[in-house]
């Protein structure tokens, strides 16, 4: 049934893939994926369907119930569940980063931006936890395609990380694998907490990422008083 | 429990007379390796009960017998696993007793990446299938990890800092290195994880040591190994 669809809109699809003219999205850091307002609703509702209902228990039925549009919308847009998952993937990294580069631009030291970034990203999980799911665990469910995606997130994350290098002392410079280290560690327990169903909470781990992001740059009496001052 | 009721126990079997019990195990054990060397050379998902069975020379009614389905197949495969990854570990982890804690880290480390190195189906199977294998799989990956808790939650109280340091510690270090060795596994280069070791341990002591510990132990592994 899913593959008669899937080539029925691919047979469509020549029709009205051309570019719409829309209202630009002036905070999008994913504008170029983000054409249509239908095709964002469908994006949104699918990485909510995802992350509350798994990526297996997710269906086109379950997206277009919570966005309250017709099958034809969904595969104007999209051949099947695994294509829009993708593009839904995207633009929740594309999301969650443009949320972390916005709450770091007012923030002049690496610290600084590392503790806002951090600190919006955490909170929107707080908000949004199905979001979140649907990003962070969910992708995992998804195939090859979905984790080269991730892949790549967790590849820009970690470079950002290691932009401590030009702040921390030559001699404490820590061996290359430091940031990823770090990236892996820090999305394992956001992982492991979003994955037993929270929905809450994530904020109040700040103090001890910044401790563990801090610490191989800088030592261990600036990571101990980084973590101090987030508790605040 | 074993059902054999007539024959002399002394007396040598012929293939014919194996007693039942053991014939049920084994086809048991012939399903569950059948099932983790499968799901290594084809991925979970495009491996099939009759893959499973052809691969086992079990009837497909005595997998039915056995295992509710191809995941109730998967996960028991999966708990025998990492069994043997555990107890590989742990074994390594008790022999260096004598030693100061970051070397027992190192010496668990290197049982590990030794046995995944040498088994590639295991560690496929064990580090990368199981991701792709539903919900319940992945929810006993993360529980099969905190097996490994303990032997590095001893460095709270190896490094004086005890409750001082975040209590999500063991997980932040034990994430660190199962992506590292995922990474590896997912592009092959599984028989060759034993480079990835002093990465490994530098990523698993850090956040116990800080940084300078954590690459002096990275030294003496990395001396060790060339």
């Amino acid at each position: 049934m899913g593959r008669q669809a899937a080539t029925n809109v691919q047979a469509g699809a020549e029709g009205t893939g051309r570019i719409r003219a829309v209202e630009p999205l002036p905070h999008s850091p994913t504008l170029e994926l983000v054409n249509s307002p239908k095709r964002e609703k469908i994006l949104e509702g699918m990485l909510e369907a995802v992350g509350a209902e798994g990526y297996d228990g997710a269906s086109v039925r379950t997206v277009l119930d919570r966005t309250g549009l017709y099958r034809q919308a969904f595969y104007d847009n999209f051949a099947d569940k695994d294509a829009c998952y993708l593009a839904a993937l995207e633009m929740g990294i594309g999301r969650l980063e443009g949320i972390v580069i916005r709450a770091a631009a007012s923030e002049e030291t690496w610290r600084g931006q590392l503790r806002a970034g951090l600190g919006a990203l955490l909170d929107r999980l707080d908000a949004e936890p199905d979001f979140g799911r649907g990003v962070i665990v969910e992708v995992h469910a998804a195939g090859p395609e979905a984790l080269a995606i991730r892949a790549e997130a967790m590849k820009r994350v970690a470079d950002f990380i290691d932009l401590a290098r030009r702040e921390a002392d030559e001699a404490e410079s820590p061996p290359q694998i430091a940031p990823e280290g770090i990236v892996a560690g820090i999305h394992a327990i956001v992982h492991s907490r979003l994955s037993t169903g929270a929905t809450d909470g994530f904020r109040q781990l700040l103090p001890e990422f910044m401790y563990f992001a801090v610490l191989p740059y800088f030592g261990a009496d600036a990571a101990s008083a980084e973590m101090q001052a987030a508790r605040v | 429990m074993d059902s054999r009721p007539t024959s002399n126990p002394e007396a040598p079997l012929d293939r014919h007379e194996l007693p039942r019990a053991y014939i049920i195990r084994s086809e048991r054990e012939r399903l569950l390796e059948a099932m983790v060397r499968m799901s290594a050379a084809k991925g979970y998902e495009a491996t099939t009960v009759a893959d499973v069975v052809e691969y086992a020379g079990v009837s497909q009614a005595t997998f039915d017998e056995m295992f509710a389905s191809k995941e109730a197949c998967f996960l028991e495969a999966y708990d025998a696993v990492f069994d043997v990854l555990v107890a590989h570990v742990t074994a390594a982890f008790e022999a260096a007793a004598d030693e100061p804690w970051p070397e027992q880290i190192a010496a668990g480390l290197g049982a590990l990446v030794e046995l995944l190195a040498m088994e590639a189906d295991i560690a496929r199977m064990a580090m990368v299938e199981v991701t792709a294998a539903g919900n319940d799989a992945r929810e006993r990956y993360r529980t099969m990890l905190t097996r490994f808790t303990p032997f590095l939650e001893e460095g709270r109280t190896y490094s004086g800092q005890g409750e001082e340091l975040p209590a999500d510690t063991a997980r932040f270090a034990i994430g660190g290195a199962t992506s590292m060795i995922f990474d590896e596994v997912r592009a092959g280069r599984g028989p060759e994880l034993k480079r990835l070791l002093p990465d490994l341990v530098f990523a698993v002591l850090m956040p116990y040591l800080g940084p300078e510990a954590a690459e002096d132990e990275m030294r003496r592994v990395t001396r060790a190994g060339g």
